[in-house]
């Protein structure tokens, strides 16, 4: 028996200290993200220099993260401060899974409207209340490798020339190589969602104008090397390509192994200046009984960590909060600043509870349009693909 | 013969000594091509970074907390109404054996959408209540005591009665400790299948504080990417606890699992 | 004295009427209506059933869980079978083979998947090496739909064939050496020995394990969630996995309360047929 009366008394010891440490001391205001790489170091070291302290949680990116903020918003025992993609507000904001913040409470900590872009501000809404505090803009953005480029003639005193129209875009890709990240991705909902909002296509959808893009998406789609996202950044990572058309987050990436590249605001090729982004920003996940103390620990918090994204800034996102996106900082870090534009002209997904980051509807339509560009579906198999999904989804019931 | 068996037995501890071996090394020689079971540097470094790293203590308090009050809740419970049904007759008796077989059909899987919805609706999501009471209710171990209740002879029992006993003493004075190899059998069982349980505990906490050592090592990422040494140490630190319980209490478990 | 007997068992029922009998009423109550996550619910009879027959992803999670348990099944009786009966020769050391068969077991879902995702990895993981020093390809374990199944099924083997390896040792324990001393007397090869002797004494114990085996691998969830990346991988994903994320992930607890009860019938039925099956047996004997 002296066995396992060690074990037993081992255990109860072992059971105390464990209990103590789970309940134990002030651990600060709990904060969950899905940053992990790169991102996930940055805001590491954004927490670290803010001085009110953060129990900062990191959960994995897309459906487990949001899935599990749901879960905690509905107990009502959230945390105190969550990242949010904007995209995915009209899907937790009207259920109450997230509480609007108070306007004095925001003007108190400077975090009023004109201190962040219009269009990821208003993304931000809803019923008239503030529901989020936007971190970032991160759209597409186009990569160019600036020796390629240059012996193809696109460059103009070091910078690309400016690319409008179809046949200008065509040509200049099959000048210099695209490298594409297509295949089992959800790029090519935004690739889509881009040429679609820069004809000023509304809703879901307009029929020509999505036939529109999605043949110039296989005509570019030929042009291409139709690979998956990490063979893709491989590509032009190494020079094999001379452009590439995805998120601005890649920037580290390419820094880090010294491609010869800048980066500059996707093309307008239609009529107006648009492309696909999304928004980090912080909420507020709804609590049964908000300590209003806590909150308002909780929004000093968020005005402390937006007047830190010079730092998250490196990772390549655009900063929401004007003071430092206008700041000489931000100004002069590059490739970083010569995309800046793209955050006026951000469109993010359809305000829809089914759109959004690491939604059904993107999945689903990245595979799709993904389809176009490998050139295994047709533009108008893939336009009825996709007015099929987003009737199902429309005929789902709305989430309560 | 005894040459496969030794085989067999080699290539199924391959899985835990490769990461054990992994843990040992330093992060940079985890994802070395081609792979080696000896690098330098190898140490007990990526361990010491798993409890400083994180919550893995708090994850492994939790389930210890919840582990020890739900086996001692199920003791008492279980061994009380198994008792009342083996020995008592009352109204409604068969009523409640009904009840105990539907209750050992019923898979948990199918409550957890429910059973979500009444945690939230009686405000005990993220409690550790939440985790503990719905793991109590285990019919088969109610079952199980009762079949050893049934075959513990009427006599020593009517002797007991007839010097005055009531029925609580009878339970707590001759009953349970002549049930003690059942009750530990039951005890440690429920300890193993709580410690172990993962549906559940997912499903009723997303606290990270309050997680039990299996849903925290599957939730919570690193902030820095996969630290492979670090994460197989902090797995391993949470796992083998049950098996060194294992090696301890062999028998108990083995009469557990046949029962 | 013959009420006192009733509160014995009332603690018991009292957390079973909470736990058990509640969470039933109120999962088919909330299979007919349109409950959210936020518990807003309005009553739609029988639409969340109708749906359901429909949905194209309930039957195919229903096909993945009916393939992880045709195949899974069969494949951990026989290895705890044969680890059994290795380990039932080797007298010294079978506290080893105890060990290393059985402690997999012990281990709980997290750490198995932690495991083995490691040694699925691409290039730097062990099976990959081995394959590749071997001058074969490279599998992609759980990164191609096809292999997904098959890599949690090796997964799942190691990590349960310890149950029903130990039920089977207990049981191989129990057959009387004479039986063998005897048969060996009379020439019998152990081949024969194991087909004459040793598999029918085991039939009653084939049928615990098939039956525990076949109702554990219905009610899949933690290991093909887990292995999928948290539900990565729809190709694989069972019919629990789509209860879970029609609830929690699409926010729609009415109409996953009503997948659970058809799943819920679904293993009652199977429990029914065993239960007839051996029930059946018991009255020939």
């Amino acid at each position: 028996m002296n066995r396992r009366t060690f074990i037993l008394a081992g255990m109860a010891v072992a059971t105390a200290t464990g209990a103590g440490a789970a309940c134990s001391g002030p651990t600060g205001l709990a904060y969950w993200n899905l940053f992990s790489g790169g991102d996930g170091s940055r805001m590491t070291e954004m927490v670290g220099a803010i001085g009110t302290r953060l129990d900062a949680v990191t959960l994995a990116w897309g459906t487990p993260y949001y899935t599990k903020l749901a879960m905690a918003a509905a107990g009502g025992r959230a945390p105190d401060l969550a990242i949010l993609h904007l995209s995915r507000l009209p899907g937790f904001a009207p259920l109450g899974l997230l509480d609007p913040f108070d306007d004095d409470l925001l003007v108190a900590h400077g975090l009023t409207p004109d201190r962040f872009p219009q269009a990821v501000w208003n993304r931000a809404r809803h019923n008239g209340r503030t529901y989020a505090v936007p971190l970032d803009t991160h759209p597409l953005v186009l990569f160019y490798n600036t020796e390629l480029c240059g012996k193809a003639g696109l460059l103009q005193d070091g910078k690309l020339k400016p690319i409008r129209g179809e046949r200008q875009l065509l040509d200049a890709f099959g000048k210099a190589g695209l490298a594409l990240a297509a295949a089992r991705d959800v790029n090519p909902w935004r690739l889509f969602w881009t040429l679609y909002r820069q004809q000023d296509g509304q809703g879901l959808l307009d029929d020509a104008k999505a036939l529109t893009a999605l043949r110039l998406l296989q005509k570019i789609g030929a042009t291409a090397r139709f690979t998956d996202n990490n063979a893709a950044v491989a590509l032009f990572g190494s020079g094999q390509a001379g452009f590439f058309w995805n998120g601005e987050w890649e920037l580290p990436t390419f820094q880090e192994q010294h491609t010869p590249f800048d980066v500059a605001p996707f093309p307008q090729i239609y009529d107006r200046p648009a492309v696909h982004a999304d928004s980090h920003s912080f909420v507020l996940p709804h609590q049964r009984d908000r300590d209003p103390e806590r909150t308002a620990q909780t929004v000093a918090a968020i005005a402390e960590l937006v007047g830190q994204s010079l730092t998250w800034a490196r990772g390549g996102h655009i900063p929401a909060y004007q003071p430092v996106a206008t700041s000489s900082a931000y100004l002069n870090l590059l490739p970083q600043a010569n995309y800046r534009s793209a955050a006026a002209e951000a469109e993010l997904d359809p305000p829809v509870w089914f759109a959004g980051a690491a939604s059904d509807l993107q999945s689903s339509a990245g595979a799709t349009i993904g389809a176009v560009l490998g050139g295994t579906m047709s533009p108008e198999a893939a336009l009825g693909d996709l007015k099929a999904t987003v009737m199902r989804l429309k005929n789902t019931p709305s989430p309560s | 013969m005894r040459a496969v068996a030794a085989l067999l037995a080699v290539i199924w501890l391959v899985p835990l000594a490769w990461a054990l071996d992994t843990a040992l090394k330093p992060e940079s020689e985890t994802t070395r091509i081609p792979v080696s079971w000896i690098v330098p540097g190898m140490s007990l470094d990526a361990f010491g970074r798993a409890f400083a790293d994180g919550s893995l203590l708090a994850w492994l308090g939790n389930s210890l907390l919840v582990g020890v009050a739900v086996t001692a809740l199920t003791v008492a419970v279980t061994s009380l109404a198994a008792y009342g049904l083996s020995r008592t007759r009352f109204r409604g008796r068969n009523i409640v054996m009904a009840l105990l077989v539907a209750g050992i059909v019923i898979p948990p899987q199918v409550l957890i959408v429910p059973l979500f919805a009444e945690i939230v609706g009686l405000g005990l999501a993220d409690t550790y209540w939440a985790l503990i009471l719905p793991q109590v209710v285990l019919p088969a171990m109610v079952y199980v005591l009762k079949k050893f209740f049934d075959g513990v002879p009427r006599e020593l029992e009517e002797a007991a009665v007839v010097d005055g006993a009531g029925r609580l003493r009878v339970y707590w004075s001759l009953m349970l400790p002549l049930a003690r190899p059942a009750l530990a059998a039951v005890a440690i069982f429920t300890f193993v299948t709580t410690w172990n349980n993962f549906l559940w505990p997912f499903v009723a906490v997303s606290d990270p504080h309050l997680m039990t050592f299996p849903v925290g090592l599957a939730t919570v990422q690193s902030s820095y990417g996969v630290r492979y040494a670090q994460v197989l140490a902090a797995a391993l630190l949470g796992g083998l606890p049950l098996v060194a319980l294992f090696l301890a209490f062999q028998r108990q478990l083995v009469t557990a699992i046949k029962g | 004295m013959n009420r006192s007997g009733f509160w014995f068992v009332v603690p018991f029922l009292v957390l079973y009427a909470a736990f058990l009998i509640v969470p039933m009423v109120i999962g088919l109550g909330a299979s007919v209506t349109d409950e959210g996550i936020t518990g807003h619910a309005g009553f739609v009879g029988g639409a969340n059933y109708a749906e359901l027959f429909q949905d194209p992803a309930v039957w195919s999670s229903l096909g993945h869980t009916l393939i992880f348990t045709v195949v899974s099944t069969p494949a951990i009786v026989l290895v705890g079978l044969a680890m059994a009966l290795l380990a039932n020769r080797a007298t010294p050391e079978r506290w080893l083979y105890r060990l290393a068969f059985f402690a997999p077991y012990l281990l709980p879902v997290s750490v198995v998947v932690l495991i083995w995702s490691w040694l699925y990895q691409p290039g730097f993981g062990l099976i990959n090496d081995l394959l590749t020093r071997l001058g074969l390809g490279e599998v992609g374990w759980l990164s191609t739909d096809g292999m997904a199944m098959t890599s949690i099924i090796i997964t799942t083997v190691w990590w349960t064939a310890g149950f029903s390896f130990l039920l089977y040792l207990a049981a191989l324990q129990e057959i009387p050496r004479q039986l063998y001393e005897a048969s060996a007397l009379d020439g019998a090869t152990p081949f024969q020995q194991l087909r004459r002797i040793t598999l029918p004494l085991l039939s009653r114990t084939h049928q615990l394990v098939i039956v525990l085996q076949v109702l554990a691998s219905l009610k899949v969830f933690d290991q093909i969630y887990l292995l999928s990346g948290q539900g990565g991988i729809p190709g694989v994903r069972s019919i629990v996995q789509y209860i879970y994320e029609s609830g929690f992930t699409r926010f729609r607890i009415g109409y996953a309360s009503a997948i659970s009860y058809v799943f819920f019938a679904l293993i009652a039925a199977v429990a029914l047929l065993h239960f007839r099956l051996t029930a059946g047996k018991g009255a020939k004997r």
